[in-house]
């Protein structure tokens, strides 16, 4: 005896099933897409730190940093630092650079200006710079001009020529740029000499934040940081050199381990969420007993019965956990999220891999949730589930 | 919905032959038997009401020959099948081909129309969008109830309700239609008709039909009635019309 099912047919009952119900199907969507909102988050900020903080093998940067100073406020050193770095052996380029914070605590729209030697800096540019819009003689032309990375010029609406103030800085935007640093493409690069005339009073020119130091390989970076700091141990400003990874992963620690705690919470609102809309499938599974009863005496086989609950699981998962990616994917893009603290950047970044391991995720859990009730109501007597009411 | 029942048994060999069946349900220590060595054979194309008290067996034995429970000892022929043999997908395969269901309380699927519950038992046969809605019309057609295809059954008042059961049950085109107790829950004017309806499908289509009932008036329309009592027929008070 061979059967052949109505495959669209059945597909049309799944989906009634699910549309005439309104009210639970909504609910249960929502869950769904609540909690792919929440995991896709959680995975933007735990991406970001990962890139910002982890090392990699092409890494060459250094930053030179006053000793026991964690915030561009408090590090200061003196430019002429510049010679006797760039006199080391196996150091490229080395940038002098200023830098202003909006705001030094951790916040999700600081604005961080770099002041940096306009030649210098366009001579040897950081890794990936690519000038979106505007002209680098607009910057070189006058003294408040801003080259401002794309994420921070979305951010703000920013477009060539305009003007903008943060910090009790007021520069004009000169261009705008893409750059495959994380810490780059947060920042506005403004002229040194402007951004130390605008500093704070007390300081005086000749003084910067930071050196970044780009290295000739990436095996020499420990060597070269430890040969920075042994040349400036005695003087008064003494320096403490890392790769710039390792530097922002120590200046933002506390937001690393705010993730870190953040990403726990979201894992167990996650686990939550899926726990209440899993339960919620299975209660409406339950509520079938009969159904799925009447309809084997019907002729309908377990198989089928657990393969509709399955299916229509399936369609939740992917509806809900579309709609929840979609919905983070948007909010990633729309906000361009960037946690500052210290002047160090982590992004948000929305990874379609994310999104696409949290629908399948949410899919799994949807054909589960549909599957072992839909098994259990496929497989229990026919007589004795009848007489459920 | 040709009028022949497709089994091709003449009146002369049963269609439904029980022997020594037994229906026995464990619960706990205790063992209770609503079925107990039941002998009975019925004829294809006959009309049978099955009365006795509440607990006596009847929906255990209806259940049994619906193909949806099995029995503990015994065999229960149908159509020359032995039942007992099939595995669980061919007896699903064989339900939905030879058996038409109709329940005390309908048992229609709440979130479908009533369109939608008939075309139900279709959906297992293969057939084209365009002849399921040539059987569904039909059936609903034959039912009194072309003007309801989209109503809910919350929508349907009880005889209503029944008639798309019955139109569920047919619209397969089975050999056999078992009711149990079709009009329990019926004011007297909604139970007549649906015994109307479920007569003229006997009288006119040939349909074999079981009917479980309390009622005389229902026992009355049949050309058999049999009593069971603590799982055993009670061979006085058959009668044969
Ligand atoms: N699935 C079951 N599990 C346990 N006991 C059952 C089950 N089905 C029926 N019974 C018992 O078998 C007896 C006969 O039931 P039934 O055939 O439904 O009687 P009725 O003649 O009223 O239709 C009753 O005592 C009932 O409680
Ligand atoms: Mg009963």
């Amino acid at each position: 005896m061979t059967r052949r099912v109505s495959v669209t047919g059945l597909l049309a009952l799944v989906l009634r099933r699910l549309s005439r119900r309104p009210l639970r199907t909504g609910l249960t969507l929502g869950g769904i897409a609540l909690a792919m909102f929440l995991y896709t988050m959680v995975d933007a900020m735990r991406a970001g730190v990962r890139e910002a903080t982890e090392a990699g093998p092409d890494d060459r940067t250094l930053v030179v940093y006053r000793e026991n100073r964690w915030c561009p406020f408090t590090s200061r050193l003196p430019q002429w630092y510049l010679d006797r770095i760039e006199g080391i052996d196996g150091v490229v380029s080395a940038t002098p650079m200023a830098i202003r914070v909006s705001n030094c605590r951790a916040s999700l729209d600081v604005v961080t200006f770099r002041g940096v030697p306009v030649e210098s800096f366009l001579a040897n540019p950081p890794t990936g710079f690519t000038l979106l819009a505007g002209e680098t003689t607009a910057f070189r032309g006058r003294g408040d001009a801003a080259l401002v990375g794309e994420p921070l010029a979305a951010r703000r609406g920013l477009r060539v020529g305009d003007r903008f103030e943060a910090a009790g800085i007021s520069v004009v935007v000169a261009g705008i740029f893409a750059s495959d640093e994380p810490q780059d493409r947060n920042a506005a690069y403004v002229p040194l000499a402007f951004l130390q005339e605008s500093a704070t009073r007390g300081s005086t020119g000749g003084e910067v934040t930071q050196f970044n130091v780009v290295v000739d390989s990436s095996d020499r970076l420990e060597a070269v940081a430890a040969e920075i700091d042994r040349l400036f141990e005695h003087e008064v400003h003494p320096t403490s050199t890392r790769p710039e990874r390792a530097f922002v992963a120590r200046a933002a620690r506390d937001i690393v381990a705010l993730v870190g705690f953040a990403s726990l919470l979201g894992w167990a609102a996650l686990g939550a969420v899926f726990g209440l809309v899993a339960n919620a499938m299975v209660l409406a599974m339950q509520d079938r007993v009969r159904d799925h009863a009447v309809m084997r005496t019907l002729g309908f086989t377990g198989g089928v019965l657990t393969l509709l609950a399955a299916a229509e699981g399936l369609l939740l998962g992917l509806v809900g956990g579309a709609l929840g990616a979609s919905a983070a994917w948007m909010v990633l893009t729309v906000g361009r999220f960037s946690l500052t603290v210290e002047g160090a950047n982590l992004e948000l970044a929305s990874d379609p891999a994310i999104a696409l391991t949290g629908i399948g995720i949410a899919i799994a859990v949807g054909v589960v949730a549909g599957l072992v009730p839909g098994l259990q109501s496929a497989r229990g007597e026919i007589v004795a589930n009848l007489r459920t009411t | 919905m040709n009028g022949t029942t497709s089994t091709g048994e003449d009146n002369a060999t049963p269609l439904i032959e029980c022997r020594d069946l037994t229906r026995e349900f464990r619960r706990g220590e205790q063992v209770i038997r609503p079925l107990d060595g039941l002998d009975l054979e019925l004829a294809a194309g006959s009309f049978v009401a099955l009365m006795g008290p509440s607990g006596s067996g009847k929906s255990t034995l209806l259940n049994l020959i619906a193909g949806i429970d099995r029995p503990t000892r015994g065999t229960l022929r149908i159509g020359g099948r032995d039942l007992g043999r099939l595995s669980g997908r061919d007896l699903a395969d064989w339900r939905s081909r030879q058996i038409g269901y109709i329940f005390q309380l309908y048992n229609l699927v709440p979130v479908l129309t009533a369109y939608e519950n008939v075309e139900l038992p279709l959906l297992l046969h293969g057939l084209s969008r365009g002849e399921r809605h040539r059987r569904v019309s039909e059936a609903l057609a034959r039912v009194g109830l072309v003007d309801r295809h989209r109503h809910f059954p919350r929508q349907l008042s009880g005889g209503q309700e029944q008639r798309v059961a019955i139109a569920r049950a047919i619209v397969t085109d089975p050999a056999i239609l078992l009711a149990d107790e079709p009009t329990g829950d019926l004011d007297h004017d909604s139970a007549a008709a649906v015994m109307d309806l479920l007569t003229s499908l006997h009288r006119e289509l040939g349909k074999t039909l079981v009917v479980v009932t309390h009622d005389p008036a229902v026992a009355e329309r049949a050309q058999r009635t049999l009593h069971l009592e603590k799982g055993r027929l009670v061979a006085a008070a058959e009668i044969t019309r």
